[in-house]
């Protein structure tokens, strides 16, 4: 069923999307007040959240493959996913205006806050993947107690 | 080769005869098939033909264009297209569970999460195999009653 496959895939999309939103809006806020705490911002702030969410979302299209990849392959597509994202957020940050990259916390701070939103998306992830597959586990041993039930009556018939 | 089909009463048991000269791979193939149909697939191991029961099958792999049955402790090779056997096998609760894979529901013990959305499969033999990312619908879709 490809149009399953599709929604499937879209979902998880959104997911990530939204986890990303949160998870980033919580860092800028916890690494703000503690480095930045009398910084003004103008409603223009509430967009870096959604764009940065936008780019850890469209970086997930290199662990995307056709293939079966192998546990290595798709690590190693993952670091080079979190070294794209880092590259494009910095870069997006050195040239905006609002973003006082000239002190000595910035980038160094920045950088930690994509790794801390990628750990932890993964994480919740991960999380999410585990009541899937607890949802899993007891529709198998339901499946597998009704075939086993229908090759009884088979047999006595 | 020639085809008949003859219709029978119902007194007579139903029986599927193959006149052939020598055992060629066509004719082979039938012979999977129709023992495919019986509960038993004809396989290989170590130049020695078996009749594999299909209900002691674990899973079935695809590798450069062979393809192996595995059993709880045994391999076999199998004169077939991966796709060939899905099809054979479709109502007897085998799935597709990676480009490569189609593996038996029944011996399935548990589902763990993977990387990237995939699942791993534990296996009664202990042995542990990737459901991928594009095949969990088709999982969930079979498992809640549906079809592959």
């Amino acid at each position: 069923m490809p149009g399953q496959k599709w929604k499937e895939q879209l979902i998880r999309a959104l997911r990530l999307y939204t986890l990303l939103v949160t998870l980033i809006t919580v860092v800028i806020m916890i690494l703000g007040r503690l480095l930045d705490r009398d910084r003004v911002l103008s409603y223009e702030a509430f967009l870096s959240p959604l764009l940065y969410a936008l780019i850890g979302t469209a970086a997930t299209v290199i662990t995307r493959s056709d293939r079966e990849l192998s546990i290595r392959s798709l690590i190693i597509r993952k670091a080079i996913s979190l070294l794209l994202i880092e590259g494009a957020i910095i870069l997006i940050a050195l040239k905006a205006d609002t973003i006082p990259t000239e002190k000595s916390w910035v980038l160094p701070g920045l950088a930690l806050g994509i790794l801390a939103v990628f750990v932890l998306s993964h994480l919740i992830l991960y999380l999410i993947d585990r009541k899937e597959a607890e949802k899993l586990n007891a529709d198998l041993a339901r499946y597998q107690e009704k075939q086993i039930a229908q090759s009884e009556d088979k047999d006595e018939i | 080769m020639k085809l008949e089909t003859r219709k029978i009463p119902e007194s007579e048991p139903e029986m599927v005869e193959i006149r052939y000269h020598w055992i060629t791979d066509e004719i082979q193939e039938i012979i999977s098939f129709v023992k495919s149909r019986q509960g038993q697939l004809s396989a290989v191991r170590d130049g020695q033909r078996f009749e594999v029961p299909v209900v002691d099958l674990f899973y079935a792999e695809s590798v450069e264009d062979r393809l192996f049955l595995y059993t709880a402790a045994d391999s076999y090779e199998i004169r077939m297209k991966l796709y060939e056997l899905e099809e054979m096998l479709r109502n007897q609760s085998f799935l597709r569970v990676s480009k490569s894979m189609i593996v038996n529901l029944m011996k399935i013990t548990s589902v763990r999460p993977a990387l990237n959305g995939r699942f791993l499969a534990v296996l009664k033999n202990g042995e542990e195999i990737i459901i991928s990312r594009k095949y969990v619908p088709s999982l969930k879709n079979i498992l809640k009653g549906g079809e592959s």
